[in-house]
């Protein structure tokens, strides 16, 4: 069996379970070791092309820096020969050691160009406080990232890499980010302001176009006209009565009627008020009565309405105001004055792209194909079973917690429910930079949800687990979920042929 | 945009007993922010169906109306626009359109909304815009002959006035539209 594993398979194999258990001080989920099962699943499926990785994410950006850097790595030592038997997985394993040491060297010595080798170091008890580590790579993640979009060329590949492991807040790094990973930006730095002209120019056209009322529409006609008309009103006397073409007053019933247009939309117009009103009513950003929360609520409403014209199939579905609200609020919070004044038209363009996969789950009579929402959800339940016979088992035979009951609003609106909003935006740099789609990652995500609560799950019954899934835990450890998301086998398909 | 309805004297049930059916086929809820009525409706079922069309309800009191709180005249303030409103059988002569400048400077308003001559006029008058939206139902009228139903609908957009007439002649129901604009100059404080 051994000749089925590429020699990626065993590296990958080794270091990514230690992670878990080297990072036990930082997370208090009983769900800490790996249980025997996932590991199963990760010896029979071999994960698709990642022979790039070399290491898993978190050391990602310490290998990318150095590779920047324009430093060698010498990673001969960890290569396993196939049929040589693996070590031992231990708690405090080499990998932690190896990053905490590189780490602190990385931070003093940050420009110099000194050949580093990943030195192979002796198992120890201790390990570096976490804060400090955590602290060190988050000042690298920052300075890989500006590093990266500073550059005339983005490597968006190197960009994806960087932005799954977290990106930090503040600078309207996430921002840029963000834009980037959904390809509103073009990867050349030169194109940029021309790029955003444009959209934005796109966008206030449509804007004026679509979302003018009647009157205005009308005034707007009047004036393009002569100025004859204003003689009539220099004069006292009765008025002059003007003939109405194709039906054009308020009350018409007419479909053709730009009215009768108009007043069809005030249903949807008032569905999202009310749904924006209720959007994270947490957070001041979104909810209350300040000018702020307003302005952003019409900004939002603006949006949405526009959606909605424009995709008269879908029009607008009650929880895409949730998923609006991470991208509107990332790009408001952009210190740069520039993107600051166009976040209407920014978040549109990106909301449509973070929409696009999905859109089809939106629509209803689209739930029964292949690319509706249930067939989504069989996907997911499918990358359950393949990653945890036993979890799937007990949910789906023993106590009949189907997905369709809990993985709905997980699948159809991201994620945005069920996290506190920091952790949403956090879990979206890993959507977002994940190489094979946003879909992938986020069913990888949910399966990954059910496995970090799975000793809980296992012990519940019918109401306790749906209760737990559709209240997903605060407590959870994001970059440990993240962890596990990304380490579970995507590909269904190649379970029949392992077996 | 802000949707006015202007209507009245519908007297119903003396005269009418319904509005004609193809304008309560147009009027629907939902559509109009504010309704304004001159005044003789004259029934409290009228003025509980004119309530379901919008909240936002405005009566003056006609001679024959049979809810006797409503007032002589009503002014409210739309937009730009300060909109008056009286019945108009107590500016003598009726329909008299110098009587009705003088009540228009009284009120201080820009629009002024009269009936009781059951007849529509539209009339600009020393700055001042004085509306007539006629009879709703067409009911009869000692002073006016051949009344055809109608009333107004005014959209009012910042300083900008546009009035649709609906009238039902021979059966159809005709709209004609007048616009008008108010000049910031046409009501200086004396």
């Amino acid at each position: 069996m051994s000749e089925l594993w590429g020699r990626s398979r065993n590296r990958k194999q080794c270091w990514s379970p230690s992670l878990p258990n080297s990072t036990s001080c930082r997370f208090n989920s009983a769900e800490s070791s790996p249980s025997p099962s996932m590991i199963k699943g990760k010896l029979k499926l071999p994960a698709p092309d990642r022979a790039r990785r070399v290491f898993p994410d978190r050391l990602g950006s310490l290998v990318a820096a150095f590779d920047e850097k324009g430093n060698e790595i010498d990673v001969s030592e960890f290569e396993l020969e196939p049929g040589e038997e693996l070590e031992p997985i231990q708690p405090g394993g080499l990998g932690f050691h190896r990053e905490s040491d590189d780490g602190d060297e990385a931070a003093d010595d940050d420009d110099d160009d000194k050949e580093r080798k990943i030195r192979q170091r002796p198992i120890k008890d201790s390990f570096t406080p976490v804060s400090v580590l955590r602290f060190i790579s988050e000042e690298e993640k920052r300075s890989d990232l500006e590093h990266e979009i500073s550059q005339r060329e983005i490597n968006l590949e190197k960009l994806q890499r960087i932005a799954s492991a977290g990106i930090p807040d503040g600078g309207g790094l996430r921002a840029t980010a963000w834009k980037l990973l959904l390809g509103y930006l073009p990867s050349s730095h030169d194109l940029w302001d021309k790029q955003l002209k444009e959209n934005r120019q796109k966008y206030a056209n449509l804007k004026r176009d679509i979302l003018r009322n009647p009157s205005e529409h009308i005034w707007k006609e009047y004036e393009e006209l002569s100025s004859t008309r204003w003689e009539d009103n220099d004069v006292d006397g009765p008025l002059r009565r003007h003939e109405i073409s194709h039906e054009d007053h308020p009350l018409s019933l007419g479909k053709s009627s730009l009215w009768s247009q108009y007043f069809q939309y005030t249903e949807i117009v008032e569905q999202i008020d009310r749904d924006l009103e209720r959007t994270h009513p947490d957070l001041p950003f979104f909810s209350g009565e300040s000018s702020l929360s307003r302005k952003n609520r019409e900004a939002m409403k603006n949006i949405l309405l526009l959606f909605a014209k424009l995709n008269p199939e879908i029009r607008y579905v009650q929880g895409m105001n949730e998923v609006l609200a991470p991208i509107y609020y990332v790009f408001s919070t952009d210190p740069d004055k520039q993107n600051a004044e166009n976040v209407e038209a920014d978040s549109f363009s990106c909301f449509v792209r973070v929409l696009g996969d999905s859109v089809d789950h939106f629509c209803q009579h689209l739930d029964n194909s292949s690319s509706g929402i249930l067939a989504t959800i069989s996907r997911l339940s499918d990358l359950l079973k393949v990653n945890d016979e036993q979890l799937w088992r007990h949910l789906e035979l023993k106590t009949k917690v189907k997905p369709q009951f809990y993985a709905f609003r997980w699948i159809t609106l991201l994620l945005t429910q069920e996290f506190k909003f920091e952790t949403i935006l956090r879990i979206w740099d890993t959507l977002l930079s994940n190489p094979f789609g946003v879909q992938d990652m986020l069913l990888r995500i949910c399966c990954a949800m059910l496995l970090c609560v799975k000793n809980k799950l296992l012990s519940g019954d019918f109401v306790a687990n749906l209760k737990l899934l559709q209240h997903y835990p605060d407590d959870i450890n994001v970059e440990y979920l993240l962890q596990v998301a990304k380490d579970i086998s995507p590909d269904t398909s190649y379970y029949c042929l392992s077996l | 945009m802000v949707l006015v309805l202007a209507l009245g004297d519908l007297h119903i049930p003396h005269r009418a007993p319904d509005l004609p059916a193809k304008f309560k086929s147009m009027l629907v809820p939902g559509k109009i922010q504010h309704i304004i009525c001159t005044g003789n409706l004259c029934i409290k079922e009228i003025h509980d169906y004119l309530k379901t069309l919008c909240p936002d309800l405005h009566i003056t009191r006609g001679e024959y109306d049979e809810e006797t709180k409503y007032p002589e005249t009503k002014t409210l303030t739309i937009g730009q626009f300060k909109l008056g409103l009286c019945h108009g059988h107590q500016v003598i002569p009726w329909g008299d359109l110098d009587s009705l400048a003088m009540l228009q400077r009284q009120l201080d308003v820009d629009i002024l909304v009269t009936g009781h001559t059951h007849q529509f006029t539209a009339y600009k008058h020393e700055g001042g815009v004085v509306i007539n939206p006629g009879s709703a139902t067409g009911a009869y009228s000692s002073i006016t002959y051949d009344v055809n139903p109608s009333f107004v609908l005014m959209d009012i957009d910042g300083l900008r006035v546009v009035v649709y007439v609906y009238e039902l002649i021979d059966g159809e129901v005709k709209v004609d539209k007048i616009d008008f604009k108010k000049t910031t100059t046409s009501h200086s404080a004396h």
